[in-house]
């Protein structure tokens, strides 16, 4: 029961939030100039073509019924049609879309297990040379921008030693009617260097986590007694530090997929991986602003959405959260 | 002896003032501000350009009577010039941005605190709203809906920053309003600008601080960022991330220069400022410091 009304309320939650956000987007287009000069050609048109334009485009009416009219149409998929591709918006992006998941989750698989193993073995000797090493190297990979660490990424792994491809997605194979990469061993070798650009910063963000939580666990009497009983140090990191800081690095991993989403659109563009950040950043360079909106929405609901997810799960995972609330 | 050694290792040196990061930092700065004066070439002047001798690898000499130490770019501008004069605009952008930021940030967060009630909840979700989501994510909507310009960049950077501010402050100040001088303050009858801001705003304002040197090391990765993709500062005046930029095309013809060495200066200064901004946390925020 106390998990369905955690459920429920993150729900709720999470739709309010999605509206406030339109609330605001949508405000803050209309203060930013007329949306109709955007259509017509400043140039050429007459005050005639402007208005007609106005009527057509709904925008003499009020704005709170020029809102519920957006809203209606969000709800029922419709972005409006690319200028560009002449596609329905939000099917153009849902095309794209395997690309940055598969892409997405590659670079989680190496991210998560990299992360929490160094963090686990810094951790475990607070102060000593591994300890130290790890903790400066995570603040230089935390500092590199992606893009230029992506660069640099295609420069040694791509020009200088020619060992992968400087980018593109590779041959792909169809499952379930979607194209998929990481299923044929040329897109797998396409797929290793835009990975590594996204996972060295998780693999830096995982381990501060895993580090700071296996320090706190091994002060703790339960470490303490496991260590008098007479267990392995292997076996005490293993089998008992590491569940019990599952729960916070589970919700990194989760918001940081998130993330991932966001900064797709850089990786993504550099290594023209055909996914939904290098459309969204096309979409802005071309002016195709039906393909950017259904874009820029579709990545914040699917944050938001896993945001809730990952509440849920720790709730899930965790009595403490849910007695909590 | 091993465990003699990390001992000394570890001790903690006394507070020194000067580290390697401050030490870079301050270098930084001190190139930016003599960047008119010290490089070779102003690159946003297209009378000291010579277009035929774009993409000249590091060490050519130019017409100019200068030596291209680093080369120069696909237009033909010395590359040592183009990081001076792009650390200025990265540094103007990225610290006006985090100043006006916290500026904004600490005010609403203290307020929230202070007025409590619907102010409260106003500003409360928003500043939730906007955590919510990342902060990368929070400026390419913002730049999208504003536009592209150095003025718009910073505006987009502030919109993207301030609720981290605002958050922080608001914690502090809720527990220094049922402090008993917050008591006179308001027995005294003083003006609520009064109270906001010459009583609470200074005694909630230590922790924000804190906050400072990582946002503007945030600020400067965001503003590379925003300016790689071609929607931040304009193109014939360059900061550090559009020059990495620029170079990009060049990258898979080997002409490595153009993007190495703007790309090394910014990773330079963004992890100095990360190491001060570390270092500083752990001295005054005791909480951080276990971690």
């Amino acid at each position: 029961m106390a998990l369905i009304s955690v459920a429920l309320g993150r729900l709720s939650q999470s739709v309010l939030l999605l509206l406030a956000m339109s609330v605001i987007g949508f405000i803050g287009i209309h203060s930013i100039g007329n949306p109709v000069f955007n259509i017509v050609n400043i140039e050429t048109a007459t005050p005639d073509d402007i208005h007609r334009a106005t009527v057509a485009l709904g925008l003499d009416q009020p704005i709170w019924r020029q809102y519920v009219l957006f809203l209606d149409n969000v709800i029922q998929g419709n972005f409006g049609t690319s200028y560009i591709y002449h596609q329905p918006a939000l099917a153009l992006v849902m095309s794209k879309l395997p690309a940055t998941l598969e892409l997405a989750c590659v670079a989680m698989l190496v991210a998560a297990p990299a992360g929490t193993g160094v963090g686990l073995l810094a951790g475990r000797r607070k102060g000593g040379l591994f300890d130290c090493a790890a903790l400066r190297s995570s603040v230089f990979a935390l500092s590199i921008p992606s893009f230029w660490l992506s660069m640099m990424l295609i420069l040694l792994g791509a020009i200088l030693t020619g060992w992968f491809p400087s980018g593109g997605r590779g041959a792909t194979t169809s499952v379930l009617r979607l194209e998929w990469s990481v299923l044929t061993r040329d897109g797998l070798w396409h797929m290793i260097l835009p990975a590594l650009a996204l996972a060295i910063p998780n693999i830096a963000l995982i381990a501060r986590l895993s580090r700071s939580g296996t320090i706190e666990v091994e002060s703790l009497d339960f470490t303490r007694f496991c260590r008098a009983k007479g267990l392995s140090p292997r076996r005490i990191l293993f089998r008992h530090t590491l569940p019990n800081i599952s729960v916070p690095i589970m919700t990194i991993i989760g918001l940081q997929f998130g993330g991932m989403l966001a900064f797709a659109v850089v990786v993504e563009s550099i290594f023209s991986w055909p996914g939904v950040g290098k459309l969204l950043i096309d979409s802005i360079q071309l002016l195709d602003r039906p393909v950017v909106m259904a874009t820029l929405t579709f990545i914040s609901v699917a944050f938001v959405a896993l945001n809730a997810f990952v509440d849920l799960f720790h709730a899930v995972l965790d009595p403490r959260v849910r007695l909590a609330s | 002896m091993k465990a003699e050694l990390l001992r000394v290792l570890n001790k903690r040196p006394p507070p020194r003032m000067l580290t390697p990061s401050m030490l870079l930092i301050a270098t930084y700065i001190l190139l930016a501000l003599a960047a008119p004066v010290i490089a070779p070439q102003n690159p946003y002047d297209p009378l000291q350009i010579y277009a035929w001798e774009a993409s000249s690898p590091p060490g050519t000499a130019g017409s100019g009577g200068f030596l291209y130490l680093l080369g120069t770019d696909g237009l033909g501008r010395d590359i040592v010039s183009c990081i001076l004069y792009g650390l200025r605009i990265s540094l103007v952008v990225s610290i006006t941005s985090a100043a006006i930021a916290a500026l904004i940030g600490l005010t609403a967060g203290v307020s929230a605190a202070y007025f409590g009630k619907w102010a409260d909840v106003a500003i409360m979700r928003l500043v939730d709203l906007q955590l919510s989501l990342p902060t990368i994510l929070v400026a390419l909507i913002a730049i999208v809906t504003l536009g592209p310009g150095i003025d718009r960049i910073i505006l987009a950077l502030i919109i993207a920053q301030w609720a981290t501010y605002a958050r922080l402050a608001r914690s502090v100040a809720l527990s220094e309003t049922r402090k008993s001088y917050m008591d006179a303050a308001r027995l005294m009858r003083l003006p609520t600008s009064r109270i906001l801001f010459r009583h609470l705003l200074p005694n909630s304002i230590a922790p924000a601080i804190t906050l400072i040197p990582i946002e503007v090391g945030h600020a400067v990765a965001l503003e590379a960022t925003l300016s790689f993709l071609g929607l931040g500062v304009p193109i014939d005046k360059p900061s550090l991330g559009s020059t990495v930029a620029n170079g990009f095309q060049y990258l898979l013809t080997g002409q490595y220069w153009i993007s190495l060495f703007p790309g090394l200066a910014l990773f330079g200064l963004i992890a100095s400022i990360n190491f001060v901004g570390e270092d500083v946390r752990r001295r005054l925020d005791p909480r951080s410091r276990s971690v």
